[in-house]
């Protein structure tokens, strides 16, 4: 017999929701994956004058919103490998925080996403999900109704994140270049 | 234990899941993501120096490209023929001229083609005439099965891909798919499980925040609508919903089963959603299935 692909229907309940979120890592993992070789992290204190705000907006095209970004320094035994930084951006639907990680020469080394917060007013809740985890060796099922995000549907551009860091290169050029 | 990581890859968000026994086969997520990131630098339009960008702009010469390209460039090939041109990859030309895509500099180009213009042959492609292709309508499904390839054959059992709503579910994990319209509040439309969905949408107009434009075989944007398929393999699945946008509708359905997908949602989404009208069958694919 031919096997069709299928979607697997089953009953659900459901209820109202206004968010989904999925966090993947947290800024120290983040900082492991992006800087490895790395032994130290230093935050960097940055405080941006409306001055720089303004002139970022317009190097950029887009808006700083934060004064006070979150920057570290990272380093592998007093040698410096580049700048890890932590921001958000918003598009129509998500809600995202990344991490980048910026060489001292200002090359992007890698961008991760650490929190995906989807919004939205559906919510589904399904037993079948969450019975497959019983008795397995799964330590860590999803929370579900919470951080499952495997929506199809028209392709979500990833251009605020290639806005985002490109405000933050201008951002380090302008604040951080030794 | 479950393991997931996302990053802004293929022009949208990918995510990879695994069912990770150890931290050895945690690293195997990096390993996955390098993967489509080599697909990316090689199959993307936007880029100059991708590989097919060098192919459209090597103005019919002949060109060694990486096995990668070549298979994906088969597949395109294959599925353009077998769908009697309603997926076609030739198409890039209508796009460039309404500049929905970057102009390389390309020239003289024609608007769209058809399935002789690429020839293939070993390890070498060219472009019989001054076509250009894109891969935009495939590459993305392809990536996410290029890197559930990887997976499996590290010995991950169980997880899933999920690239920018290219979702592949492979193992014994059901995994809830929610399907959004437009605008739209996402709604559960089923499990996956050993399969694959793909979302297509078509928009009266341009809209920054969603890429690209659906054009028609020769290269005329298409009315408005959104399309999901599911099918084994992410690439077809990603494929057929052109398919299904392209192809007459009172055909398309039909179409799109030949070529091993089913057309989940037309214009007004799944019925399945709040019904029991689309009671899918509850069947486990062959895992390696394209």
């Amino acid at each position: 017999m031919r096997h069709t692909p299928a979607l697997i229907m089953m009953p659900v309940a459901a209820f109202v929701c206004q968010v989904q979120a999925a966090d993947y890592l947290s800024t120290a993992e983040a900082q492991a994956v992006l800087f490895p070789q790395a032994s130290t992290f230093s935050r960097q204190e940055v405080v941006l004058t409306k001055e720089q705000l303004k002139a970022i907006k317009k190097a950029s095209g887009v808006r700083q919103r934060k004064t006070m970004p979150p920057i570290w320094r990272a380093e592998r035994e007093g040698e410096f490998l580049g700048w890890f930084y932590v921001d958000d951006v918003i598009g129509k639907h998500e809600f995202i925080t990344y991490a980048a990680a910026i060489s001292p020469e200002g090359e992007v080394r890698g961008i991760e996403i650490m929190s995906y917060r989807e919004t939205h007013g559906d919510e589904v809740r399904n037993q079948q999900w969450r019975d497959q985890f019983v008795g397995k060796k799964v330590d860590a099922p999803f929370k579900l109704n919470e951080d499952i995000i495997n929506i199809s549907g028209a392709t979500l551009s990833c251009r605020n994140i290639t806005d985002g860091v490109k405000r933050l290169l201008v951002l380090q050029e302008m604040v951080l270049k030794e | 234990m479950i393991t997931r990581r996302m990053k802004p890859l293929l022009g949208t968000y990918v995510e990879i899941a695994i069912n990770a026994e150890n931290e050895e086969q945690e690293q195997l997520l990096s390993t996955a993501f390098e993967a489509i990131e080599k697909i990316h630098r090689l199959l993307s339009f936007q880029a100059r120096e991708s590989e097919l960008s060098q192919l459209n702009l090597a103005a019919g010469i002949a060109l060694t490209m990486d096995p990668l390209s070549i298979r994906c460039l088969r597949l395109a090939f294959a599925m353009m023929k077998a769908s009697r041109q309603y997926f076609n990859c030739t198409i890039a030309g209508s796009l460039v001229r309404r500049g929905v895509l970057p102009d390389h500099g390309f020239g003289n180009y024609l608007e769209a083609g058809n399935v002789d213009d690429i020839v293939i042959s070993g390890k070498r492609v060219h472009l019989a005439r001054p076509v250009l292709l894109v891969l935009d309508g495939i590459a993305k499904g392809y990536a996410v099965d290029h890197a559930i390839k990887i997976l499996m054959a590290a010995g991950i059992r169980s997880g899933w891909v999920n690239a920018g709503g290219d979702i592949r579910a492979f193992g014994e994990l059901r995994v809830p798919i929610l399907l959004r319209q437009g605008g739209g509040a996402p709604v559960y439309a089923g499990d996956l499980q050993n399969a694959a969905v793909a979302t297509s949408s078509a928009r009266s107009e341009l809209d920054a925040r969603y890429q690209g434009l659906l054009v028609n075989t020769e290269g005329r944007p298409i009315d408005e609508g959104q399309w999901t398929v599911v099918a084994r393999s992410a690439w077809r699945a990603d494929a057929l919903t052109k398919v299904a946008a392209t192809a007459p509708r009172d055909e398309a359905e039909q179409l799109v089963a030949r070529l091993g997908g089913t057309l989940v949602s037309k214009t007004s989404g799944i019925q399945a959603a709040n019904g029991e009208s689309a009671q899918i069958e509850n069947l486990n694919q062959s895992q390696n299935g394209c």
